[in-house]
């Protein structure tokens, strides 16, 4: 993986569990004409392969190329499959090709696909190779979608996650929207006021049990999505869509609610997704919910949209496979409206087997995974 | 794959008109030096839709074909029971082509603009599937995949698997491809995609059915895809349900669909349900 908090899994790792935060001045791109200019700005991408010129593609690259080094590629190419998720794919590409680059290769590129094919032939898979874009659900969804290709016998192996950059398109959006924090995110407190954005790619290798050789990170057991139905721009005032993808995800899990033991929240830090995030959570996990773990990183990383969920998913396993969870960053000062345990202050001792993770995106996406520690 | 899937029913808009048949015999030479063929923006009522985008009305448009075709009417469709699969390789273009443009300069500038508040939430991709949606009162499963036809031909991979699973009672894949806005762009590109480019919105209704389809990586395009091509001119992702619509006109009781786009060609073989419509 490659984030602002640590460009590769262990950075990660203890940067997370550190309790501290990657949100810095922007330094890429102007922000002087925006209200906010700060964000999870990975300040050097490790440089993988040339010939690279999107930086989304070089993202995935510099995440594969971790995963390569701790998973191979153990499959003929034609049964390696590619499923990367993405809320934003090359737009940046597009706004080069608008603005000063009237090369045709620029407008291919342009294409919220491209990045998926530039990973595949780096990779030499030459299997399937999907681009999802459920927008902050994306990763969720990618990992749901490589998990059925395996389960059908399309591909042998799939390398399958997320990955968003942080371009002045993204910034923009969010910052007419009144979406950001002037100050520090602050997932489920009090004081919350919104997001800042950053930019990430994590990926994982998935295979099918019997096919799984050497050490593994955790089972992906369930996935669920369910649609709002009910705005473009905003979350249902219930919750009703990621309720009904949190259950099609314990359905196909097989698992009950009572078994969850920790909970990756999508988390954002607005107040309206962190209130219909806990309200819901206190439904599905009934008398349980106040002795269930709850975090966020996005108070750690800002919210990396289409790498969300995989970094989350990641940080889930991880978290098992280490008998730590992070805190969520930010959080300090509780707030009646969300009353379930945030994991405050510190990483916390705890082995969670069964997890929930959670994402919401614009246009009324919702998705839901269910991981087993290994 | 255990359970089968059978095409219930599929709507078709394109740049040529309503339906299959509707395209020409030899797209090239109708589209007389056009590079695009665009199709109008819906008159779709209701104040909700004050600023959907042409893209959305069209998903719509085409969910309400693709209802026709197979005989139902909205309600059939409302609810947990239906899934919705959207792909497209670039119809959001025109809603981030817009963005970029307007309100550059300041945020108040953009506020006042095409750029304004409700405006970025619509250059997503999940923005069209989430006003149909809205308007149909789907709230089960989803997938939102871009790329071109091997995209479409994995769309209806995914639509057979939330049926034989039992995650759905039907599903919808839909399509929707407009050029007209980044139509300068996608000149430049035109080495890699030859013209014409013909405007789609497609939609195919899936339920399920005796046998199961058939989903793989093939060598080359198969003669439903070429027919697409000639016909219709580049569709993209929404060539595999032109090719359905084919199919289906032609009173065929099964097709084999295939898909290439960036070096892949993938396939997938679906039972046709009897009725038929005249070409």
């Amino acid at each position: 993986m490659v984030t602002p908090i640590g460009v590769d899994l262990d950075a990660f790792w203890s940067g997370l569990l550190g309790g501290g935060h990657a949100l810095t001045a922007i330094e890429r791109f102007r922000t002087d004409d925006l209200r906010v200019g700060r964000g999870g700005e990975i300040k050097k991408v490790p440089a993988v392969a040339s010939g690279i010129r999107s930086r989304a593609a070089a993202l995935l690259v510099a995440a594969a190329a971790d995963l390569k080094s701790r998973a191979p590629l153990g499959a003929a190419p034609e049964r390696i499959a590619v499923v990367a998720g993405t809320a934003l794919g090359g737009v940046e590409e597009l706004e080069h090709a608008l603005e000063d680059d009237p090369a045709p290769r620029r407008a291919l590129d342009a294409l919220y696909d491209a990045p998926a094919h530039t990973l595949a032939d780096w990779l030499g898979a030459r299997g399937p190779v999907l681009t999802v874009s459920a927008a902050c659900a994306s990763g969720a969804t990618a990992l749901g979608v490589g998990a059925d290709l395996l389960r059908e016998g399309a591909a042998d192996l799939v390398v399958a996650g997320g990955y968003d950059v942080l371009c002045r398109f993204v910034l923009r959006g969010f910052d007419v929207l009144r979406s950001l924090a002037r100050e520090r995110v602050r997932p489920f407190d009090r004081r919350r006021s919104g997001l800042l954005l950053g930019e990430a790619a994590g990926l994982v290798l998935l295979a099918r049990e019997r096919d799984a050789h050497g050490p593994r990170l955790g089972r992906l057991l369930g996935h669920g999505s369910a649609s709002d139905a009910s705005h473009v721009a905003a979350p249902h005032p219930d919750g009703r869509g990621l309720e009904a993808a949190i259950h099609a995800a314990l359905a196909a899990a097989g698992v009950a609610a009572g078994d969850i033991d920790f909970v990756s929240a999508h988390g954002t830090g607005t107040p309206l997704n962190d209130r219909i995030e806990t309200s819901v959570l206190r439904r599905v996990l009934g008398r349980r919910a106040e002795a269930v773990a709850v975090n966020s990183i996005k108070g750690a990383l800002g919210h990396t949209m289409g790498a969300a969920a995989a970094l989350e998913a990641i940080m889930c396993l991880l978290a098992a496979r280490e008998g730590l969870i992070p805190p969520t960053a930010g959080y300090e000062e509780p707030d009646p409206a969300c009353d379930l345990d945030y994991v405050p202050g510190a990483c916390r001792s705890a082995t969670p087997r069964l997890m929930l993770s959670t994402s919401l995106g614009f246009g009324g996406c919702n998705a839901a995974l269910v991981l087993e520690a290994a | 794959m255990n359970a089968g899937v059978r095409l219930a029913g599929v709507g078709l808009l394109t740049g040529w008109g309503d339906g299959a048949g509707a395209l020409p015999a030899e797209a090239r030479v109708a589209a007389a030096g056009r590079a695009v063929l665009p199709l109008a923006r819906p008159s779709v009522a209701g104040e909700r839709f004050r600023r959907a985008t042409r893209e959305c009305l069209l998903g719509v448009q085409a969910v309400s074909a693709a209802l026709a075709d197979a005989g139902l009417d909205r309600e059939a469709i409302r609810g947990d029971g239906t899934a919705l699969i959207y792909v497209t390789a670039g119809a959001y273009g025109a809603s981030n082509a817009g963005f970029i443009g307007a309100g550059v300069a300041s945020p108040a500038r953009a506020e006042g603009g095409s750029a304004g508040p409700l405006h970025f939430p619509y250059t997503a991709p999940s923005a069209l599937p989430g006003e149909v949606a809205i308007e149909f009162g789907l709230t089960g499963a989803y997938v939102i995949l871009i790329g071109g036809a091997p995209a479409t031909i994995d769309a209806l991979w995914q639509a057979g698997l939330l049926l034989a699973q039992g995650r759905c009672e039907r599903a919808l894949v839909l399509a929707v491809e407009t050029f007209e806005e980044c139509e300068a762009l996608w000149r430049r590109a035109r080495w890699t995609l030859p013209l014409p480019l013909v405007e789609t919105a497609a939609c195919a209704l899936l339920v399920a059915g005796a046998a199961p389809a058939a989903y793989r990586a093939v060598a080359g395009a198969g003669p439903l895809e070429r027919a697409v091509e000639t016909r219709a001119g580049r569709t993209l992702a929404a060539a595999p349900l032109v090719a359905l619509a084919l199919a289906r006109a032609a009173g065929e009781r099964a097709a084999r669909v295939t898909g290439s786009w960036r070096g892949r060609t993938a396939s997938i073989e679906l039972t046709l349900s009897g009725h038929t419509a005249q070409v």
